[in-house]
């Protein structure tokens, strides 16, 4: 028997939506939580950082659904939740090579997208995101602010970006302070 | 301090994305080598002026700990690799 029940809250389901900063019509930016699918970290087992074709099966067939974030490390992301059953089955498929964990209820996902998108991500990374510099598909593990994110280039316009839950709405607030010179429009998860 | 540090996983990040630890250049004495070398080890430091090789960590990008040659006085780095490399751990 349980003392309480667990309750899933989405992280930004309290987080500011709407319009703010300027009346403008055009080159506005768009905040939108994205929905709290799964999201699997996978580390490589010592001498086997080769495996990116394995663990690119095992990705759910997305485009940018594997995230590569340095030697040996991915992100495996999606929007469907995936079961521990499933969870075991991904990692059995690599047959050792690699250890997969569960951080389905540890990230979070953002997506911003408008044509400065790149002007306000650059108020708060040092990373270069210029297209050709940065091409759609290019993963970054990073500080936004003092707040470590995993920046995705998801079109030449868009990106994605994956938080630990507990600075997510914090990251929310700032994105849209770093946002109002060009207008943003925010839509929080409900 | 330099600001932009040239990982070789990442590319060029800011130094904000680090930690660092200390001189690169020393090796573990062994478990009975005694108190005079173990004393050196964990407490003595060289402070040199000029080129430097240091215990860099990636914190907040690949997570990787790198070896940075870089210099005390210019700020200027030299090279840096994974730590992991040959030949580059003491």
């Amino acid at each position: 028997m349980v003392d309480f029940a667990l309750l899933h809250r989405l992280a930004l389901a309290t987080a500011k939506s709407g319009s703010f900063g300027a009346r403008t019509a055009d080159g506005r930016i768009a905040l939108t939580a994205l929905p709290e699918g799964h999201v699997l970290q996978v580390l490589a087992s010592p001498g086997h950082a080769d495996i990116e074709q394995a663990v690119a099966k095992i990705g759910d067939g997305k485009p940018h659904a594997v995230r590569a974030y340095g030697p040996g490390q991915w992100f495996l992301v999606g929007d469907a939740p995936l079961s521990s059953s499933e969870i075991f089955a991904k990692a059995s498929q690599l047959d050792g090579a690699g250890s997969v964990a569960d951080q389905s209820h540890g990230r979070v996902r953002i997506e911003i997208a408008g044509t400065a998108v790149e002007t306000v991500l650059a108020k708060g990374t040092a990373v270069d995101l210029a297209l050709s510099q940065y091409p759609v598909g290019r993963s970054a593990m990073t500080l936004i602010g003092h707040i470590s994110a995993l920046i995705t280039r998801t079109g030449p316009d868009s990106f994605e970006l994956m938080v630990l839950r507990g600075f997510a709405e914090s990251l929310w607030d700032e994105l849209i302070e770093m946002s109002l010179e060009f207008g943003v429009d925010a839509t929080a998860a409900n | 301090m330099a600001s932009l540090i040239a990982c070789p996983h990442c590319g060029p990040r800011p130094k904000e994305e680090f930690t660092i630890r200390g001189d690169a250049g020393i090796a573990r004495p062994l478990p009975d080598a005694g108190e005079d070398e173990w004393h050196a080890y964990v407490y003595l430091r060289d402070n040199p002026r000029g080129r430097h090789k240091e215990h860099w960590h990636h914190t907040s990008g690949c997570r990787r700990w790198l070896v940075v040659e870089r210099d005390t006085m210019t700020h200027a780095i030299y090279t840096v690799t994974d730590a992991s490399a040959q030949g580059e751990t003491a």
